[in-house]
């Protein structure tokens, strides 16, 4: 099993299918804030972590709901990269297909 | 027109025309079931009053005009009315103590007076058209009538959107008002003259809690019930399980000649139902209990009738229960019933008063890591997923800056506007710019900035809530679909003033709810319910729609991308993003489920009050209408 780097474009895709589908022609930048916008909400948030469970395999622990971890694109990806690489090769799986 | 209001007045109508006043009463018998009939004149015909509600202080009102001189023909709270009227005119309006819309019509200057109570339980509706002046306790006796043109409102419906009902003057409706609460209007020489005869006042210096403040809180809360049980015909009362409806119900008792019935619903889904509360109340009280459990399809099935009633698109579905009360209420031959409703503006039961002193708390430190996180002591109704981190905890901080005068409302006014991302560019185009927050930032009191935060925010909540939705939307107008009256004790304007005379921490003590309430009514209402959590009243809302073994052949109607494009008022790509979760069982968020159901209640208002053909149908059955009314008269 080989760790890989999540992929911006499918954490977008997921943000924009499920967040952002009243606001199709939003252009979300990387580094756009996604609760200031309300882009997100509290039980948004929850969505996001079940999505990266189930397309990473990462659990976040609910210390880590934090707007630096989730707040923008960016971070996320940030996020789930420092996170396959603390829990290891053996905790973290590829991105599915 | 009264044919498309006899829903409010079953027992019987009347009407007067004359060459500058022409009008229907339908009537619900309560006070004077013999020699009530409207409209009621003056013994020199003089005057006409035309009345809908009661005023509870009439016994003490006559007894006045009485030794002034007047003499009665009924025991009605009518004739109160028409001589006092004629003994003070419009100063009358301060002696009310009651829940009433009425009008009076002067022959000698053919002007006609308008007044509506101090919290806008009743309703009064009223527009210009033509030259003349239509009033109406209902808008469909507008629409019956044919001389009021039907038209969306933008402006009306972004309050909708934003406040859960449009905020009076304010209706959906373009050009249709509803009189204000605590408003008077007269009509003379072709012009309309509005003024407010009561504002909502607050002691900003109230000082230490008075040593008899319980003492005085017990005659009152007593003496409200006791007037609010003046009838001729048996009061019932709601019971909710809550602490509110409780006091009144126990109240009620004292007053009663005859066992109290009390109504309940409960709900098939547990996490809304407080049926082992109400049992708990109906057997201490010693009411004669009436229950029935409800399920979502079962409101999802009645709701287009509840948004006929409703006269307005609503963003929750907690009108439906209501609607299915007053049926199961009146079913029982019960038509006057005491209601909870009040208990939670006076005396700071919302969550929203705690959240907003939480707020404040965690902003007057921004660095603190602790104080954020009382905030997952809000809401524990809510699901615990949903109230963790820093996310949930941002969202309450980063509403508003404190500085804002809405800063009470602002997680709220910004949760329910999420709606407004849904609107297709017509309806922005039709808006050009306004919005319902910033329309309420330039209309507060003079001196509001210098309120203090709770005081702000109970003003908001009457001002933004109470009347436009919660005294509609779930109070009058589902109660009138069958005939039945609600009566609020709460909304006695003198409990009111007394509570706003006291102190904020007489009410919300730290984080405890009506504390006051609570600790007089230790001896009133079992520990239990005493001692229980606000518990909002919340109804099953999309998935009752579209779920399993939910099957409304509406919803897809109504919101067909055909359907949508036909009212015009939201963009089809959006409102299919939004079904397509809602289907797949992923639309589990509070702005989910509210957009949900406030797109698809404004398609079936639409359908209801402006699609032309209804329009059409309207006035075909007003016609009919017409020809029933005489011919009743005939017969009678």
């Amino acid at each position: 099993m080989s760790l890989t780097t999540p992929s911006e474009p499918r954490v977008r895709e997921f943000i924009q299918s499920t967040f952002l589908y009243a606001r199709p022609d939003l252009h979300l930048e990387i580094e756009d804030d996604l609760l200031g916008q309300g882009i997100i909400d509290s039980m948004g948030v929850m969505e996001l972590i079940e999505f990266l469970q189930n397309e990473f395999s990462v659990t976040v622990p609910d210390q880590d709901l934090t707007e630096q971890n989730l707040g923008t694109i960016g971070a996320i990806t940030r996020y789930i990269t420092e996170r396959a690489m603390a829990m290891g090769p053996g905790s973290a799986s590829a991105a599915r297909p | 027109m009264g044919w498309a209001i006899r829903h409010r007045g079953p027992d019987g109508f009347g009407y007067v025309i004359t060459p500058w006043l022409a009008a229907i009463h339908v009537r619900l018998s309560i006070i004077g079931v013999e020699s009530g009939a409207q409209p009621l004149g003056s013994e020199d015909g003089r005057i006409l009053v035309i009345f809908n509600g009661e005023i509870y202080n009439f016994i003490e009102l006559r007894d006045e005009l009485e030794g002034k001189g007047h003499v009665f023909r009924t025991r009605t709270d009518t004739e109160v009315l028409v001589h006092g009227w004629e003994e003070w005119g419009e100063g009358m309006l301060e002696r009310l103590n009651g829940e009433f819309a009425f009008a009076v019509h002067d022959r000698r200057d053919h002007s006609l007076f308008l007044a509506r109570d101090r919290f806008g339980i009743r309703p009064l509706f009223h527009a210009l058209h033509g030259g003349d002046l239509h009033f109406a306790s209902e808008v469909k006796a507008f629409a019956a009538s044919g001389l009021v043109p039907m038209r969306p409102s933008p402006r009306g419906l972004d309050q909708v959107f934003t406040f859960w009902g449009a905020r009076p003057p304010q209706t959906p409706f373009q050009d249709i008002f509803a009189l204000e609460p605590g408003a008077c209007a007269t009509w003379r020489n072709g012009r309309l003259r509005t003024r407010k005869y009561y504002h909502l006042r607050f002691d900003e210096n109230p000082g230490p809690e008075p040593s008899d403040a319980i003492e005085r809180l017990g005659e009152l809360m007593n003496d409200a019930v006791r007037l609010r049980m003046r009838s001729d015909v048996p009061v019932g009362g709601y019971l909710s399980g809550g602490l509110d409806s409780s006091i009144t119900c126990a109240l009620a008792t004292r007053f009663s000649e005859r066992p109290l019935e009390t109504f309940s619903i409960g709900f098939e889904e547990p996490e809304f139902d407080e049926s082992y509360f109400q049992g708990l109340v109906a057997e201490q009280v010693g009411s004669i209990q009436h229950d029935r459990v409800i399920s979502g399809p079962e409101i999802a099935r009645v709701f287009p009738e509840v948004i006929r009633h409703a006269e307005t698109p609503v963003v929750r579905t907690a009108a439906a229960p209501l609607f299915l009360l007053s049926r199961f209420t009146q079913e029982s031959g019960i038509k006057v019933v005491l209601t909870g409703e009040g208990a939670d503006e006076v005396f700071l039961g919302y969550d929203l008063f705690k959240e907003t002193r939480l707020r404040r708390f965690c902003l007057r430190q921004p660095s603190s890591v602790n104080r954020p996180r009382l905030f997952s002591r809000l809401y524990p109704y809510l699901p615990e997923q949903g109230r963790k981190g820093e996310f949930w905890q941002r969202y309450f901080l980063t509403a508003s800056e404190p500085e804002d005068p809405l800063f009470s409302h602002m997680p709220r006014f910004v949760m329910s506007s999420w709606i407004t991302e849904f609107y297709s560019a017509e309806q922005r185009d039709a808006l050009g710019g306004w919005d319902a927050r910033t329309a309420l930032r330039d209309d507060l009191p003079d001196g509001f900035q210098r309120w203090s935060a709770l005081n702000k925010a109970a003003w908001l909540e009457f001002e933004t809530l109470l009347s436009g939705y919660l005294l509609s939307s779930q109070g009058d107008r589902m109660g009138m679909a069958h005939g039945v009256e609600g009566r609020v004790p709460f909304l006695d304007h003198r409990l009111f003033e007394f509570a706003a005379g006291l102190g904020a921490s007489s009410k919300l003590r730290v984080l405890r709810e009506k504390d006051i309430l609570r600790r007089w009514a230790r001896s009133v209402v079992p520990a239990p319910v005493e001692a229980r959590a606000k518990q909002p009243y919340r109804a099953p809302d999309a998935e009752a729609f579209i779920g399993d073994g939910a099957s409304i052949e509406y919803v897809a109607d109504s919101l067909s991308p055909e359907a949508l494009k036909g009212t015009g008022y939201f963009d089809p790509r959006a409102v299919d993003g939004l079904l397509r979760r809602v289907r797949s069982g992923r639309a589990s968020g509070f702005r989910e489920n509210q957009a949900f159901v406030a797109i698809l209640f404004t398609q079936l208002w639409h359908d209801h009050f402006l699609a032309p053909q209804r329009e059409q149908d309207e006035l075909v059955l007003a016609r009919a209408d017409v020809a029933m009314d005489h011919q009743a008269m005939a017969i009678n």
